[in-house]
């Protein structure tokens, strides 16, 4: 009889009544197939392998991470929030030991959702893994230590943006290089802020990176930081959208690939993102990854239309993914003997200017965003954010927020800030987060 | 139509009359002969159509454990499956505890061809098959369900050679998915089906004999019934139809059944619980479980608990814990042993066997806080409402929690909460009102506990499910349960309606071709409808619809 290894719980919520808009592709069928494909193997009649319904995530879990303007009633519907309700029972079933590894495989996806929300951006409204990671802080407190490994093709801009400045994450993202895709962003120059500094770590992939390539730079460079960094949770962000027959990627990774990824990651925790080639790459990923996080053979699963020299990738690939390695470990290793006063400023506050597009809702977000250089703590942080007008209405907010573990100076700075912005005319709201003492205002 | 309703149980066969308009007219109880299921039915048969005082013609419903205990002793013939597994999970890993061999050929999920059979393999593998003495065969493809030809096509190329007996074919077993299951249920109808043949044939011979019945109709795990005919087609459908009779003779039984209830049958050695919702019952969400083979055939669902009148008394501490498995016969009824039932007879809350000996076996085990023969009956008989209760309280947790694929199902869920519990089983009049108490409801024990699974076969109504599956893309109609396959015309004009329209008229023929007439209504239980999106342009529609004759039952008084 065929028994699971390790019990792996799958939260699966296809959603199969949402959609962003009928021909866009995030919409109700996208996960079809990849049912069709999980019953007819049998999957969940294995035992070890239990399937969950999600649970609707509140407001309270969403605004631990978000900044919803004006409000997370406006901004976050109902799909959302059960998306981002089953990753934080995902998360439940393992801390309760109730599994050993779990998979929220459901839609939609979050990782490109910054800390501020005005709409969505890149398919997402807000980010599931953040969440997630809230939850999980409130339950074993701010000493865990996370580490997040996304892998869809996309740089994680959004999860990145959230944890840019948390010493408690280790935020590690592959995807194929920002020049030639969505977002953009994701150079190995990213490398975090003041307080967590090296613990943003980009690696972007040249274009017809196969599985070979994402082996090796898994072996060579993810499994090397994950042991130095030895977090006590990983959770990887798995998007399938670098699989060779994704539409709106150029990578090369197989069924099978992904989940020898998945094994020698050894995840606690998975997460679908993206992924949109959803008859040719979904229902055979998603397969080879369940089995993978169950310890069962994934060896006879392949692609109707994989053929071995798949595996073929271009030297000048080769070549690329090499330099982009040592490039990242050299970064990695050397991370502690930056010199932050030279990038971050001697003064009392870090500050940087940034825009933000909303492909998804056509918005142009402008942020203003400081961030005080503590010893004590990661320090409080301000952010001015404004949207262009045109398209909807527009906003502009201030949100101060207070780290965990913040010291008794930057909590008190922070208060007074919030008194005082309350009083600002030319401000619609202010917002105040303290996930700490958890709480969250707005005024 | 009169009917003879027969259910032949693990140790009683009983058989119930019911008249043209549904009262019961006669009800006989006699022991079953396991080694002679036909024998035990025609005893059955004889003894109430003696009891028959008039010339009326019947209709007999057959419930029996042929199918059940030739798959539970393993005596069903020796049978290989030949699996068009394609790439996916090791088959291997199953472990199945017979022949499957993996043979070419496979389709996707959207019923593609993947792949082509090969001939000369299949008749390689065959041939040994055959020397080696395997009587029956049957053909499995994976996602056989959106495209059987393949499956066909190795069934043609065996016949070709005339070297087995039978051939059962995955895809007209159920238009679910499931490939492991699908294998498992064709394994189980392939190895059983010429021993329904044969009784079929045993039946058809007392019909001659018995002029007064004028048609035949066998009982099925999900509560309907389906023709002689049908029965040899898919006679693994006849599997656990007892304990679907047993539910159906409390839905015939009951008052009202419209609202939602459920369903407590206390037996002996174990006590069933069904569900019932909006007055019809719930199904297993994949299919009947037989022993270590999980299928896909419709059954009821029950959940059964170690538990009943003649479970084994535990008695510790600071409490007492009843079952799971059975002590004995009831030191009232001539056994040694101490039972819920003694606790019942001691108390004087039912009139049987003899009250001084179920005193005298609780008095033997008086220990600890239960330091009297009274209180310990009466702990007895507590802990058996409150395990029971407990039982049927975890069944709902657990459908609560049942995943749900659609927001709207999240955020509005169907209140399937009970509004009564309904008792059958001899000890129900004991426990029922107890049981009730604890969970907040009012009950309902149902009148002839003793044969009422009799009731059940004979209310039984004609069950029948199709599944349509419609792919305009591949411009492909499929309906596996009835190998009918077409290719659809003015595919851009294909709608939802058309498919809802096409399952409802496919299902009347088939229940047409069947023999089925006095069925009720028809209604479409699944519908799913999705794009086919190339790019950014939907090229296509996927229709999924399952229709199916609504269970039901005759109204008995």
């Amino acid at each position: 009889m065929i028994t699971a290894k390790h019990r792996v719980g799958l939260v699966f919520f296809p959603a199969f009544d949402w959609c962003i808009s009928a021909d866009h592709p995030e919409r109700e069928e996208r996960l079809l197939y990849t049912r069709d494909q999980i019953i007819e193997e049998g999957l969940l009649d294995i035992p070890g392998i239990v399937e969950y319904r999600p649970i609707v995530a509140e407001e309270k879990d969403i605004q631990r991470v978000h900044i919803c303007v004006p409000s997370v009633a406006k901004r976050v519907s109902e799909p959302h929030r059960i998306a981002a309700g089953g990753t934080m029972l995902a998360a439940d079933l393992v801390l309760d030991k109730k599994v050993e590894r779990s998979f929220a495989l459901l839609r939609p996806p979050g990782h490109h959702a910054n800390r501020i929300v005005h709409g969505s951006r890149g398919f997402c409204t807000i980010n599931n893994e953040a969440i997630m990671v809230e939850h999980i802080r409130h339950r074993l407190g701010p000493k865990v230590r996370i580490a997040i490994v996304d892998t869809d093709a996309h740089h994680a801009d959004g999860t990145q943006d959230i944890f840019y400045n948390d010493p408690g994450v280790l935020h590690i993202s592959l995807h194929q290089d920002g020049r030639t895709l969505y977002p953009g962003t994701g150079s190995f120059l990213e490398r975090g802020g003041p307080a967590s500094f090296g613990q943003t770590v980009n690696i972007p992939l040249p274009p017809g990176t196969g599985d070979e390539g994402m082996l090796y730079v898994t072996e060579q460079l993810v499994l090397p930081i994950l042991a130095e960094w030895k977090p006590d949770l990983i959770i990887n962000a798995a998007g399938q959208d670098n699989h060779y027959s994704d539409p709106l990627t150029n990578m090369e990774f197989s069924a099978r690939g992904y989940a020898q990824l998945t094994d020698l990651l050894n995840p606690d925790i998975v997460v679908l993102e993206g992924g949109y080639s959803i008859e040719g790459a979904l229902p055979y990923v998603n397969v080879g990854l369940i089995l993978a996080l169950a310890g069962l053979d994934y060896s006879h699963l392949k692609e109707p239309d994989w053929h071995p020299t798949r595996l073929k990738q271009s030297r000048q690939v080769t070549e690329t993914i090499h330099e982009v390695v040592d490039q990242v470990w050299n970064l990695w290793e050397n991370r502690k003997k930056a010199n932050l006063q030279q990038i971050f400023g001697k003064d009392r506050f870090y500050t940087r200017h940034r825009q933000i597009f909303y492909d998804t809702d056509q918005i142009i977000e402008k942020q203003y965003e400081r961030i005080r250089l503590c010893n004590e703590c990661s320090g409080w942080r301000l952010i001015f954010s404004e949207t262009n007008e045109g398209v909807g209405l527009s906003f502009k907010i201030a949100a101060i927020i207070v780290p965990w573990l913040s010291c008794n100076l930057c909590r008190r700075e922070a208060l007074s800030d919030f008194d005082k912005l309350t009083e600002s005319k030319t401000l619609d709201y202010v917002y105040f987060q303290d996930n700490e003492q958890d709480l969250f205002l707005c005024k | 139509m009169q009917v003879v309703g027969i259910d032949v149980g693990g140790t009683n066969t009983d058989a119930t009359l019911l008249s043209e308009d549904k009262r019961v007219l006669a009800m006989v109880k006699t022991p079953t002969d396991h080694s002679n299921i036909l024998a035990s039915t025609k005893a059955a048969l004889n003894k109430i159509l003696k009891l028959k005082n008039d010339a009326h013609p019947v209709q007999l419903h057959l419930s029996t454990t042929l199918s059940t205990n030739a798959i539970v002793e393993g005596k069903g013939d020796s049978t290989a499956v030949l699996a068009l597994a394609g790439p996916g999970l090791n088959i291997a890993d199953f472990g199945f505890n017979f022949s499957v061999y993996s043979i070419q050929g496979y389709v996707d999920h959207r019923g593609r061809i993947v792949k082509e059979i090969d001939r000369e393999e299949i008749l390689k593998i065959a041939n040994q098959l055959r020397i080696d003495g395997t009587k029956s065969i049957a053909i499995v493809g994976k996602f056989s369900h959106r495209n059987n030809s393949l499956e066909i096509a190795v069934k043609e190329l065996l016949e070709t050679q005339g070297w087995f007996k039978v051939i059962t074919l995955g895809h007209q077993l159920s238009g679910s998915p499931n490939f492991p299951r699908r294998i498992m249920s064709a394994y189980l109808n392939a190895s059983v089906a010429s021993i329904q043949a044969n009784f079929v044939q045993m039946i058809e011979e007392i019909i001659k004999t018995n002029p007064i019945i004028s048609d035949v109709k066998i009982l099925k795990a999900d509560g309907g019934t389906m023709g002689l005919k049908e029965s040899c087609l898919r006679p693994i459908e006849t599997i656990l139809s007892g304990p679907a009779a047993s539910i159906m003779a409390a839905l015939a039984l009951v008052e009202t059944c419209a609202d939602n209830a459920v369903v407590v049958d206390i037996g002996g050695t174990t006590t069933d619980i069904a569900v019932i919702v909006g007055g019809e019952p719930l199904y297993q969400r994949n299919g009947a479980v037989i022993g270590e083979y999980q299928t896909l055939v419709p059954a009821l669902l029950t959940h059964s608990i170690g538990l009943g009148g003649d479970s084994e008394v535990h008695i510790e501490e600071h409490n007492i814990v009843l079952g799971p498995k059975r002590a004995g016969t009831a030191a009232a009824l001539g056994g040694d042993s101490l039972t819920p039932t003694d606790a019942a007879i001691a108390l004087g809350l039912v009139e049987l066997g003899v009250k001084e000996k179920a005193i005298a076996v609780l008095k033997q085990r008086t220990k600890g806080k239960y330091d009297s023969w009274l209180k310990l009956a009466e702990a007895i008989i507590d802990a058996f409402a409150y395990q029971l209760s407990e039982a049927i309280h975890e069944m709902y947790q657990r459908l609560t929690k049942v995943p749900v694929y659609t927001v709207s199902e999240i955020l509005a869920p169907k209140d399937i909460r009970p509004k009564k519990v309904i008792g059958l089983g001899a000890p129900a009049t004991v426990f029922i009102p107890l049981v009730a108490k604890i969970l907040n409801l009012p009950y309902q024990i149902l009148p002839y506990s003793a044969g009422s699974n009799g009731i059940g076969a004979a209310a039984a109504r004609p069950t029948l499910a199709i599944s349509l599956h419609v792919d305009t893309e591949e411009e492909s109609l499929i309906i596996p349960e009835l190998a009918y396959r077409e290719k659809i015309k003015r595919r851009l004009f294909f709608d939802r309606k058309q498919a809802r329209r096409i399952a409802i008229e496919k299902l009347e023929s088939y229940a047409e071709q069947m023999g089925l007439s006095d069925y009720g209504e028809i209604q479409i239980i699944e519908d799913e409808a999705f794009n086919v999106v190339r790019g950014f342009y939907t090229v296509g529609r996927i229709f999924s619809i399952k229709a199916q004759i609504r269970p039901a039952v005759w109204r008995v008084r």
